[in-house]
């Protein structure tokens, strides 16, 4: 059994982000970049069906040179290989370029299960791994909380509105797009990170993937114009001073209304 | 000129109020464009819905009636909105981004090889080019987006916009989609009600929470139940909390735990993701502490304090009960 993985690395959740000069995404340089935290959870995953039986976990991540850190962090925490899809040619891609790249990776890897994070932490679309999906004619689900591998199947239970569960069954091979929070994530141990060393990670290229001209920003359908800090409504009044100013202050506050 | 296709959801035998909302995007957008508005009404039994719909927003609806698309299958309905999309040649697909919409929208994108763009709380047209507006980096920031020519599939954000009260002239018209159960990869089963709480949050005329700048699960008792305790109020968490495992989800505030009204909500080392302000923005107080004075969490509170809240958080406890005596 096979199960792929599919890693974002994204913006720091702690970063101070900084618009770019051209105002069409941050400036990349100088900030701290982690694995995307819906991926963890996804990688948490199959390390869990790995640890339970037979999985080969194979994590796959686009991107440029930074990329390989977030892979390394991956077969650190126990991922058997990892595939960085390294290409200037597929900067730029929109959500369905990026499907398209995941696709054609799955397709020479033939996973029996893929694993995504639910959602970016930076573009928040939670478009890729329906579309994956789509395009490899494999079902999905997104949100799952609660993954039941038996056979030939995976029963999931994905978070609906209102805290309910919505359980589907999966025919196998499938894409299952994984919420926060299903599982606790494991850090790499110190000994997992030094037999990181020695796992392979190989680098592709779109031409190894025959996306040449079909990915990346040429090919792109969608794109971000501008982006802007949200305009200030009735913001909050803010509070300055020493700490016992500021605690003097919330004090009043609580009193004035009546819970003190 | 194109169209627009608005494909409604069905939620216990009802067309739900975000395909309104659908309706409103969809009658500024064609007004501003020239594109006619047709809609798609999919699921069992559902031909007096379409003739609602047609009347109230949909236009000219294409009815899909088939035992399968009553059965909250993905697969099926992603095969009805191309029929539509085939039948009514639009070029812009509008879907709520409700659970339903998260898996149908980008498997009928990738089915199209259409452009997506998710969760909009609005979108408008310039001079014919249509600009969609989301929220990027969990709220921190907004993002314009533009499509090159050819078909666009936008999900929509429930609540975003106000649902279409006029009334259409519309009509209703069958749309057969071919599907075959034993094509289906995905089988819904059931839908299981959230489970009793156990911390009911709902009664609390104080509430202080903490989140991810709290930073370890001891925390919580050590200074953020203490502020609440000396409030008499009860303690709750953010998501980013509940996923580490640090609280139970019981004690999670925001759309996918409990929605929360307070007379007082005081929200310690929490950001303000979306889903967390959903879930307690309409407290009748709310005092906010984060050291980022960027966080989204003091667009929605009364009064901030940027700060550490190791800081401020025991030496406030020490005072209210210092003012208690």
């Amino acid at each position: 059994m096979k199960i792929m993985v599919c890693l974002k690395q994204v913006p720091h959740q702690d970063a101070r982000l900084a618009v770019r000069p051209d105002g069409a995404w941050i400036q990349e340089d100088n900030i701290k970049f982690e694995i995307n935290s819906y991926d963890t959870y996804a990688l948490e995953e199959a390390l869990r069906t790995k640890d339970a039986g037979e999985a080969e976990v194979v994590v796959v991540s686009i991107g440029p040179d930074r990329v390989s850190q977030a892979l390394r962090t991956a077969l650190g925490m126990g991922a058997d290989r990892a595939i960085h899809v390294k290409d200037p040619a597929t900067e730029g891609s929109d959500t369905l370029g990026v499907a398209k790249i995941l696709a054609a990776v799955a397709k020479q890897e033939s996973p029996d299960l893929i694993f995504a994070g639910f959602m970016s932490d930076d573009g928040n679309f939670a478009a890729v791994p329906p579309m994956l999906a789509e395009l490899l004619g494999m079902p999905h689900t997104t949100a799952a909380v609660k993954v039941e591998r038996s056979n030939g199947t995976l029963k999931v239970d994905r978070e609906v509105e209102g805290g309910a569960h919505e359980v589907v069954e999966l025919k196998t091979p499938c894409v299952v797009a994984v919420q926060t929070g299903i599982n606790q994530v494991r850090y790499a141990s110190l000994k997992g990170i030094m037999a990181a060393k020695k796992k392979p990670l190989d680098v592709k290229t779109a031409a190894d993937l025959d996306l040449a001209g079909k990915v990346g920003a040429g090919a792109a359908k969608v794109s971000i114009t501008k982006i802007a800090p949200p305009p200030k409504g009735d913001r909050a009044e803010i509070v300055e001073g020493t700490t016992d100013q500021v605690v003097a202050s919330l004090v009043n506050k609580i009193k004035e209304l009546g819970l003190l | 000129m194109p169209g627009i296709l608005i494909v409604a959801e069905i939620v216990n035998g009802k067309i739900r109020e975000a395909s309104y909302e659908l309706a409103s995007v969809a009658e500024s957008v064609a007004s501003g464009t020239g594109r006619t508005v047709k809609s798609l009404v999919a699921g069992k039994g559902i031909g007096a819905l379409a003739e609602e719909f047609a009347k109230k927003g949909g236009g000219e609806v294409y009815s899909a009636d088939h035992e399968l698309l009553g059965a909250n299958n993905v697969e099926a309905q992603a095969a009805a909105i191309r029929a539509a999309v085939t039948a009514s040649d639009a070029d812009l697909v509008l879907i709520s981004n409700t659970p339903s919409g998260w898996d149908v929208a980008p498997r009928v994108a990738a089915a199209l090889d259409a452009a997506f763009v998710s969760d909009c709380f609005r979108i408008d047209s310039e001079g014919g080019q249509l600009a969609f507006h989301r929220r990027v980096f969990n709220g921190k920031l907004d993002a314009t987006l533009t499509a090159t020519p050819g078909p666009v599939v936008a999900t929509v954000q429930p609540g975003a916009v106000a649902a279409f009260a006029g009334s259409t002239a519309g009509k209703v018209q069958k749309l057969d989609v071919a599907l075959a159960a034993d094509k289906l990869g995905a089988r819904f089963v059931e839908v299981k009600q959230a489970e009793s709480k156990g911390v009911d949050l709902s009664k609390a005329d104080v509430i202080v929470s903490g989140g991810r700048g709290v930073g370890a699960p001891e925390k919580f008792t050590e200074v953020i139940k203490p502020l609440a305790d000396s409030l008499g109020g009860a303690m709750g968490a953010s998501r980013p909390v509940v996923d580490a495992g640090w609280l139970p989800h019981a004690y999670q505030v925001g759309s996918s735990g409990q929605v929360v009204q307070p007379k007082l909500y005081i929200a310690c080392g929490i950001s303000g993701a979306i889903q967390h302000l959903v879930g307690m923005k309409t407290s009748n107080y709310i005092i906010a502490i984060n050291k980022d004075s960027d966080a989204p969490i003091f667009e929605v509170a009364n009064l901030g304090v940027v700060a550490d809240l190791f800081e401020i958080v025991p030496a406030l406890t020490k005072a209210i009960l210092a003012a208690k005596g």
